[in-house]
């Protein structure tokens, strides 16, 4: 027993990583990939999926219209279409309202059935129609359609919803016809992402919705389980889905020889769900995995490991974490507003309606700080809510940066002076686990309280169901969140985050009629050129508003075997830069 | 002995109405948009959230919701649990063999180890093997059982690539989707040697070793300490000093006497661990990345997962009652004194 006490204690002082299994040129497996993350996938069903690893299996199993093209997030190479509609081909009418898609022959699911292009319009109406509560959906209703749900608030069945994405999706011969109420500028990118294609013989032969009006009700917002393509999937993707093993979070993979295009390069695709970071680590290490999820703060753990190769300063679509403010806090009953009154002991409901307040707290965040000490140094100040990796973003927009002399003095304006003569207390909440946006919370409350001793921040964790619950009836005077984009498109950034029907705003009780113009605007403006102008004074107002505080650019880092091959990083990608496109991976 | 195990059981369902009933009343606490939590994850369904709570009716009175759960029980449907992406009575079939196997293989070591150590350190007190046992009791019971689950990892995969985590490897995955391998019991070592793959069930006991192991040091402790503790007190009563007067073998006196009698608190304490064992070991699964019943229970209450919480709760409930009629009956084999059922 001493001599396994010792064992074990040197192993822990000394710390050293193990010596790799495998000499060096020896691939471990080498027809299977194994990618160990950490999310648990939700559905395989592309019409349910609106999560990391959901998607990320959609992706390999299915095939949308177009992709994009191996690292860009603006060029698109054609998938199940053959050519990629614009105004110079002729394919998009010159209103902007009209699509028309030539579909490919010869392309076989997984069943090796034939697709036809009734099984792409029966897929895109199926995407819509399906509309689950906090699904997908509206991604495709909103551009086709002109609304975002199938339900009113309700939740009775929109009786317009049948005939409207009727007259919206067509099949003319081998050509899908998109018929738009507006021109939606981003459309060619969310088809590039949503809506892959699934065979409709398939799907009613598993007693999925048959295609028809009389039954798609039924199917509207029904569970995910009754669905044939829960746990099954037949696409015409470059992978077969063997299973997905739910007991041990493991989806497996297999080449799809019958693919329309070459073959993928690995045969086997194994990836499974490993909570604990250190078992992912010592998997990587004996060649058991060949890539895992890990994030910033893990990133000195997997230096200079045998075997291992770290690629890093990959961009990312996301903005996180924000900085929220609540123009009109519920002081009802709130214990995050303390007193609920400017009496130095609390906050009034529009503490943050006030613009000098939000400015004072853009002036007091150490930017700089912020980057060099927890993302080490990994990114860039954000100069907007559109990020870097994003057309529309203006690398040269005014930003704000650390100045507390500038923060003193528009504390010092705002409310006529009160704020800098009485002082305040309130409590900024993060959901707890969250290191990033816990070190944003911090360094808020060091800043600011350094200000003015009459200044009082309280941080405090809160775990997920708690933070939803006091978010939306709107008890937070300051939240910390982020945005993952659902596309690459701007307009996925501005319209989330800054309109007044958005997904952050009207929590906010943030609404500027401008903004609001502008974001419309631009996401009917079709030239790239107008667009970007259009957005450069988005950001400007932006900037002068402060509804929010945009920190990072944050750039991301991938763990992988040295023997994996042919990875190519797309942001766009669900889960970049951990999970990926799997079809140019292979190991030598 | 027969009825006696009836009367028990017997009361079941009405521990597991309890168990349920207490956990619906708990939920009341809780927001509907709390409860939401589960089906939004991410910022991009916040919009949404009043259309989850309509769906999955929480706006409903909790009572109503319980209704409806126990009309669904009724029908013997445990309802769908979402951490578990499948049914709770799936999702308990599916996680418990599991973690019912790392207990068989951890639970009879932990026995024979605590005990055997147990009575050897009450008969040698204060010598060195005493010591010893002590010092490993004290460590065992202090150290975090992520940090030896991890050290223990790290040496023996890491270092000399031996025992994985997982349940099993890939070769053996392939093996168990064959569509001639006959999943008889659920317990992955058992059904490999049932189907006459040895070198599968090799392999499935090797993914056990180190969990079982971790479990081993660190839920020996305190088995140890009651045993010594109890065979101290009994060693030091009158009967044992006639025993020793009388002549008897100190061998004679150790097992025959002191510890039959020194047993019964052991017995308990067993039962107690066996059931514990059974729940779930959480941490362990987690770093053994082993697909038990305790890390779901634990993802289902975290999550607010409220099917998988019930159909954990009832599986306690269950457990808890079937191992404390054993251990009734245990006691009297340990000590035909006592009779089960007896006036």
């Amino acid at each position: 027993m001493h001599d396994m006490i010792r064992l074990l204690l040197c192993a822990a002082l000394v710390g050293a990583p193990a010596a790799p299994a495998f000499a060096a040129g020896a691939v471990k497996n080498p027809d299977t990939y194994t990618y160990l993350t950490i999310s648990d996938a939700d559905s395989m069903d592309p019409a349910w999926g609106y999560d990391t690893a959901s998607d990320l299996m959609i992706l390999n199993v299915y095939d949308t219209l177009w992709t994009f093209d191996g690292k860009s997030t603006e060029k698109l190479t054609p998938l199940i279409a053959t050519k990629i509609p614009s105004k110079e081909n002729g394919l998009i009418s010159p209103d902007g309202k009209t699509y028309t898609i030539p579909l490919r022959h010869g392309v076989k699911f997984h069943d090796g059935t034939e697709m036809t292009p009734e099984d792409v319009r029966y897929s895109l109406l199926r995407f819509m129609l399906l509309d689950r509560a906090a699904g997908p959906s509206s991604l495709l209703l909103e551009p086709l359609v002109g609304y975002p749900n199938t339900r009113d608030d309700a939740d009775k069945i929109n009786p317009k919803v049948w005939d409207d994405v009727n007259r919206a999706v067509t099949v003319q011969g081998d050509r899908l016809i998109l018929r738009l109420p507006h021109p939606y500028a981003p459309i060619l990118s969310i088809l590039a992402t949503w809506a892959p294609v699934v065979s409709k013989k398939w799907a009613i032969a598993n007693r999925d919705w048959d295609g028809t009006q009389a039954t798609w009700e039924k199917f509207n917002n029904s569970s995910k389980e009754q669905s044939p393509f829960f746990e099954r999937a037949n696409g015409t993707g470059p992978f077969k889905l063997v299973r997905w093993d739910r007991r041990t979070k493991e989806f497996v993979l297999e080449r799809w020889d019958g693919y329309w295009r070459a073959p993928a390069k690995i045969k086997n695709v194994i990836v499974r769900g490993v909570n604990e970071f250190g078992t992912r680590k010592l998997m990587l290490i004996n060649g058991d995995a060949d890539a895992i999820y890990a994030d910033r703060p893990l990133w000195s753990q997997l230096q200079n490991l045998p075997g291992v190769q770290i690629v890093d300063d990959l961009p990312t679509m996301q903005n996180d974490p924000v900085v929220f403010f609540t123009f009109q806090v519920n002081t009802v009953g709130n214990a995050y507003v303390g007193s609920g009154k400017l009496d130095g002991e609390g906050i009034p409901a529009d503490f943050f309606a006030d613009k000098d307040v939000r400015k004072g707290f853009a002036y007091a965040f150490d930017y700089k700080d912020f980057i060099g000490d927890v993302l080490r140094g990994k990114g860039t100040q954000a100069t907007g809510s559109i990020p870097n990796s994003m057309p529309g973003h203006n690398p040269n927009q005014q930003t704000y940066h650390l100045d507390l002399k500038k923060a003193a003095e528009h504390f010092k304006k705002a409310f006529g002076g009160q704020v800098w003569e009485k002082g305040f207390h309130f409590t900024i909440a993060y959901n707890s686990g969250n290191m990033p946006r816990e070190t944003v919370c911090q360094i808020i409350k060091r800043n600011v309280e350094g200000l003015n001793p009459k200044f009082r921040i309280d941080v405090r964790a809160v775990e997920w169901p708690t933070f939803l619950d006091a978010q939306k009836a709107s008890k937070l005077p300051i939240f910390v969140l982020g945005w993952n984009a659902d596309y690459p498109d701007p307009h996925n950034f501005a319209f989330p985050l800054l309109h007044s029907k958005g997904d952050y705003p009207p929590y906010q009780h943030f609404k500027d009629p401008e903004m609001d113009r502008l974001i419309e605007e631009a996401n009917s403006e079709t030239n790239p050129t107008k667009r970007k102008e259009i957005y450069f004074k988005l950001q400007a107002l932006e900037f002068e508003e402060v509804p929010h505080l945009n920190l990072v650019d944050e750039v991301r880092y991938r763990t992988q075997r040295d023997w994996v091959k042919g990875w190519v990083n797309n942001p766009v990608f669900p889960d970049a830069p951990y999970g990926s496109y799997f079809y140019t991976i292979y190991k030598q | 002995m027969l009825k006696f195990a009836l009367k028990r059981l017997a009361f079941l369902p009405l521990v597991m109405f309890g168990v349920t009933a207490l956990l619906f009343l708990c939920l009341q606490h809780l927001s509907p948009e709390m409860r939401a939590s589960l089906y939004i994850k991410d910022p991009r369904q916040l919009s949404q959230l009043e259309s989850v709570i309509e769906k999955y009716g929480l706006r409903k009175p909790v009572y109503v919701q319980y209704g409806i759960w126990l009309k669904q029980l009724a029908h013997g449907d445990l309802g769908y649990s979402e951490t578990a992406k499948m049914p709770v009575a799936e999702a308990i079939m599916s996680f418990f063999p599991a973690t019912f196997e790392l207990t068989l293989v951890a639970f009879f070591p932990i026995i024979i180890v605590g005990v055997f150590f147990g009575v050897l350190s009450a008969v040698y007190r204060d010598k060195f093997i005493d010591h010893v046992s002590r010092f490993v009791a004290i460590t065992g019971y202090s150290l975090p059982s992520f940090v030896l689950g991890l050290l223990l990892l790290m040496v023996f995969y890491g270092r000399l690539h031996m025992f994985p985590p997982g349940r099993y490897s890939l070769d053996t995955d392939t093996l168990l989707q064959a569509g001639n391998f006959h999943h008889w019991t659920g317990l992955l070592s058992l059904d490999c040697v049932l189907n006459g793959q040895w070198s599968a069930a090799l392999d499935v006991l090797s993914h056990l070793v180190l969990p079982a192991a971790t479990l081993l040091y660190i839920e020996v402790a305190l088995l140890l300490r009651i045993t010594r503790s109890s065979m101290l007190e009994e060693l030091t009563k009158d009967y044992i000093r006639t025993a020793r007067a009388k002549g008897l073998p100190e061998r004679v006196i150790i097992r025959k006497h002191a510890l039959a009698n020194a047993l019964i608190p052991v017995v308990t304490l067993s039962s107690l661990l066996f059931i514990s064992l059974l729940g779930g070991v959480v941490i362990t699964e987690t770093v053994f990345d082993f697909p038990g019943i305790g890390h779901w229970g634990v993802q289902a209450a975290e999550q607010l997962d409220i099917a998988g919480v019930l159909g954990s709760a009832l599986l306690a409930a269950f457990l808890f009652v079937c191992a404390n009629l054993v251990s009734d009956m245990l006691y009297a084999v340990v000590d035909p004194r006592i009779r089960v059922g007896g006036s």
